[in-house]
């Protein structure tokens, strides 16, 4: 019964048997290639070979608002008119962007911090753990509100002085990913931190200190590498609770600006929709069908992840 | 149940049984609201206001709040918007239709008891006028004769000094006697003295209190209704002021007025029972207007307000008129007024809305889209290359966002240039407006009087309310003229020539379309709430039919389903 397994080979294995896991990695591969290709739709050469609901662009007005689904708008059209299809797959781009950066944002931060607190121990580890309990204490949203609201116009200056007008727009983009990046990887850290402390004071950590290495090779050559499964496991949490922060940003007017759209300012404009007259419910019902499939299917696959990694299992 | 597990008999549990208690008890207490009584009226009143003194305001939903705290001379007859006789009783005009002597009402009293004197009228149109009060509707005592000359600070040419309040061509001659000298014949002065600008505000507690003066509880008014609360962002609660001279014609003893920006929610409220009125123009549910237009509680008709967008001509690219026209000449306003705003508004190529007696408006720019190619090349923008990214400014609300997004699609498309929408709220949108802190805005005009002036003077250099940072001596040159004129058929050609300047030659502004007056109540309940030019409804007129409810409806639902 005992194969010679490397532990990725026996985590794989035992991901394979976890199903609702194994459906959200499939449902995820596919959300993020049919958002990958979505735009080549629109190309004259392949919209003739496609079905018409599948080739409209998110940003062109037409003469139908309000169209309901129908087999030229499969999800409907907006009050401009707009195809809500092709919205949607234009908003996950802007959510899914903003989870993977925002994501890889917390796990840099994140993995430095914990990593040196924790090999460093003592005074620094201390202290720099007590500045994450401090930042902890913020409530990170409202952080992220005013960082938004009081550097935006200060921040757009400089771009325009740096790179021109037309990459001023992108400036809110960018403070999404870097505001929402800077306040979730606390967790992160105290994880990457707790693993470094259990594992610096190991047999083969010594070996390689004996041998020479300096602290810098020992970190990063012998220690990391063995906290890459948890890291993995952690980052694919961090990025459905990141998706939702820029969501709920958008949902109150400070994330993604028109004619961008991401799935949280879609979900806004579909609520602006609810009254007792007449509700046009395909505004709402998909973009938040899309929103929390896609977050339900992050959150199995990352437990499924965790479960597979876990030496216990 | 905490409670019952720590009844034990020992001393330690008897303090912990005391402490839990206290907790509960406090948490009791805290989660207790003092039940406010439900208003007889409740009204969505739009945004929140940005202040409610009378000098001070110039949105609409912050004058209709001043407007029912402090009366002015005259005040609006509520069906037809014209003047009628408010703080004075009567006025002489003197032949040559420049000096004014208004007779104060012995029985009009502040809401402290104290009689309103000629002087608290010559202090409050003073102090609108006063620089320091910064005042951008100053520009409606201008008629007054010296009333410019004080608030810009000139000098006076004959005496050699700068004109002071005093110089201002009000004065008391008596306690109940205000005479008024104006610079020229206003045919629309008694109109002015209904406005909120011109209303009498408490000079006590001005001088007392500054700029905080609005805070002083009890507010002193001069009006049908006194301020109980103002909470940011919940409600404005006004109560009937026993002391206002006519109190005995105001039906209703307590009115919210509630903020709102959405006109969903605002809908909402209504259709729950927890609002009355709705009655401000930003709260119209355009996408609805199909299926709501057939309702009966819904009440549309034609008043004197324009949707404009106001170009800052002060920074490049838009300091260039030929940029502006092309700007202009590719917005489809058809498509807006059908597609977006659905109340059966007509576009508008000028500024002057139609309905105005004796005054026909010139025709503006129609659609060109060859020509606004062709010009903004000529500005130096081919195929709207090296055109800089640009914002446009408006106040959250579902249509002006559409309006905007409609018109972001149009400039990428026809001109090659790229808009950036900046949505702030009400108040942020007005200072901003103010501090000319934008490149191009949304804007609304509202007819303050039925004259083609109230569209016009604004638009004069150093006017608070141009906005724009357009200067053209030739325009403001026309204005005066033509209020100096006499001659009712000499004095609209030379309105008719300004106007021309403003909307064919210059283009500080590009005008979309005239709005549908939108009110929504219910008939059966509410009445007094009529439909006019202006889209004035004094508070102090509303009346609710059906008698007082005190408590709240939806209590009342609950309580009636089984």
């Amino acid at each position: 019964m005992m194969e010679n397994l490397s532990p990725n080979q026996r985590a794989w294995r035992r991901f394979k048997q976890n199903r609702p896991a194994v459906i959200s990695m499939s449902f995820l591969a596919a959300l993020c290639l049919l958002v990958l290709i979505w735009p080549l739709f629109s190309k004259p050469a392949l919209a003739k070979l496609l079905p018409v609901g599948m080739t409209h662009s998110p940003v062109e007005l037409t003469d139908q608002p309000f169209a309901k689904p129908d087999m030229t708008y499969w999800m409907g059209t907006d009050v401009n008119g707009r195809d809500l299809l092709s919205r949607i797959m234009h908003g996950a781009r802007i959510s899914i962007m903003v989870g993977i950066v925002g994501a890889l944002v917390s796990l840099i931060i994140g993995v430095l911090w914990g990593a040196i607190a924790g090999y460093l121990g003592g005074w620094w580890d201390g202290s720099m753990m007590r500045f994450v309990d401090i930042l902890y204490a913020l409530p990170s949203i409202v952080f992220v509100i005013v960082l938004i609201t009081t550097l935006e116009e200060l921040v757009k200056g400089w771009f325009t002085n740096a790179f021109g007008a037309d990459f001023a727009q992108y400036s809110r983009m960018i403070f999404l990913f870097v505001g929402i990046g800077a306040v979730s990887w606390l967790t992160m850290a105290r994880i990457v931190r707790g693993q470094v402390l259990s594992l610096k004071n190991r047999q083969f950590v010594d070996a390689s200190r004996s041998l020479g290495a300096g602290p810098g090779r020992i970190l990063f050559r012998h220690i990391l590498p063995n906290v890459l499964g948890i890291i993995i496991v952690y980052i694919t949490l961090t990025v459905p609770s990141v998706i939702l922060y820029e969501s709920f940003l958008s949902y109150l007017g400070l994330g993604i600006q028109p004619p961008f759209a991401s799935w949280g300012s879609l979900i806004a404009e579909g609520a602006a929709q609810l009254n007792p007259v007449r509700i046009n419910w395909w505004l709402i019902v998909f973009p938040a069908i899309t929103l929390v499939s896609t977050l339900m299917a992050l959150n199995f696959f990352g437990d499924g992840l965790r479960d597979a990694f876990d030496p216990r299992g | 149940m905490a409670i019952v597990t720590a009844s034990t008999k020992q001393p330690t549990g008897i303090r912990h049984w005391a402490v839990t208690a206290c907790v509960l008890l406090v948490l009791l207490v805290t989660g207790c609201r003092k039940l406010e009584q439900r208003a007889d009226l409740i009204i969505m009143n739009g945004a929140e206001p940005e202040s409610l003194d009378p000098a001070i305001v110039t949105g609409q939903p912050d004058g209709r709040v001043a407007g029912a705290l402090f009366e002015g001379l005259t005040r609006f007859n509520p069906k037809n918007a014209k003047p009628i006789p408010g703080i004075a009783e009567r006025w002489d005009i003197s032949p040559d239709g420049q000096t004014y002597t208004f007779y104060l009402r012995t029985n009009a009293l502040w809401s402290t008891g104290e009689p309103i004197t000629a002087d608290d009228v010559v202090y409050s149109w003073r102090r609108a006028l006063d620089p320091l009060t910064a005042s951008d509707y100053a520009g409606q005592l201008y008629y007054v004769k010296n009333g410019e000359g004080f608030n810009t600070g000139k000098t006076n040419n004959a005496t050699g000094k700068v004109y002071t309040k005093e110089d201002v061509g009000v004065t008391a001659l008596d306690t109940h006697t205000v005479k008024v000298d104006l610079e020229g014949p206003t045919p629309f002065f008694l109109d002015l003295c209904a406005f909120r600008t011109l209303a009498v505000v408490p000079r006590q507690s001005i001088e007392k209190h500054g700029d905080r003066w609005l805070m002083e509880r009890p507010l002193p008014t001069s009006g049908p209704y006194n301020l109980d609360f103002w909470h940011i962002h919940d409600r404005i609660r006004i109560r009937k002021n026993p002391l206002y001279w006519d109190a005995k014609n105001i039906q209703n003893e307590i009115i919210d007025l509630l903020p709102a920006e959405s006109a969903t929610t605002a809908l909402n409220l209504y259709e729950t029972g927890e609002a009355d009125i709705i009655w401000d123009k930003n709260l119209i549910p355009s996408e609805l207007m199909d299926v709501l237009k057939g309702r009966d509680y819904v009440h549309t008709y034609d008043y004197l307000g324009t949707y404009f967008i106001r170009f800052n001509v002060t920074k490049p690219p838009f300091n260039d008129v030929r940029v502006r026209k092309a700007l202009a000449l590719v917005i489809d306003k058809e498509r807006l007024v059908n597609n977006i705003t659905k109340s059966g508004e007509k576009i508008a190529s000028c500024l002057t809305p139609p309905g105005m007696e004796g005054y026909t408006s010139p025709d503006g720019l129609g659609r060109d889209i060859e020509l606004a190619r062709k010009l903004l090349a000529e500005a130096g923008f081919p195929d709207g290359k090296g055109f800089p990214t640009f914002n446009y400014l408006f106040n959250t609300s579902e249509m002006h966002k559409q309006i905007a997004v409609e018109l972001q699609a149009m400039w990428k498309k026809e001109l090659g240039i790229t808009m950036e929408l900046r949505q702030v709220e009400w108040k942020v949108y007005l200072s901003d407006q103010s501090k000319m802190q934008f490149d191009t805005s949304r804007s609304s005009w509202i007819g303050d009087y039925v004259d083609p002036n109230t569209f016009l003077d604004m638009f004069m250099s150093g006017n608070g309310n141009n906005r724009t940072g357009w200067a053209n001596p030739q325009y403001d040159e026309l204005i005066r003229q033509a209020n100096q004129e006499r001659d009712l058929t000499k004095r609209a050609k030379i309105l008719h020539d300004a106007e021309v300047l403003l909307i064919r030659e210059d283009l500080p502004i590009a005008p979309l379309f005239f709005y549908v007056g939108v009110n929504i109540f219910d008939p059966a309940k509410v009445e007094g709430v009529h439909q006019n030019l202006l889209d004035e409804h004094p508070i102090w007129n509303l009346r609710r039919k059906d008698g007082r409810s005190t408590s709240r409806p939806s209590a009342q639902k609950l309580a009636a389903s089984p």
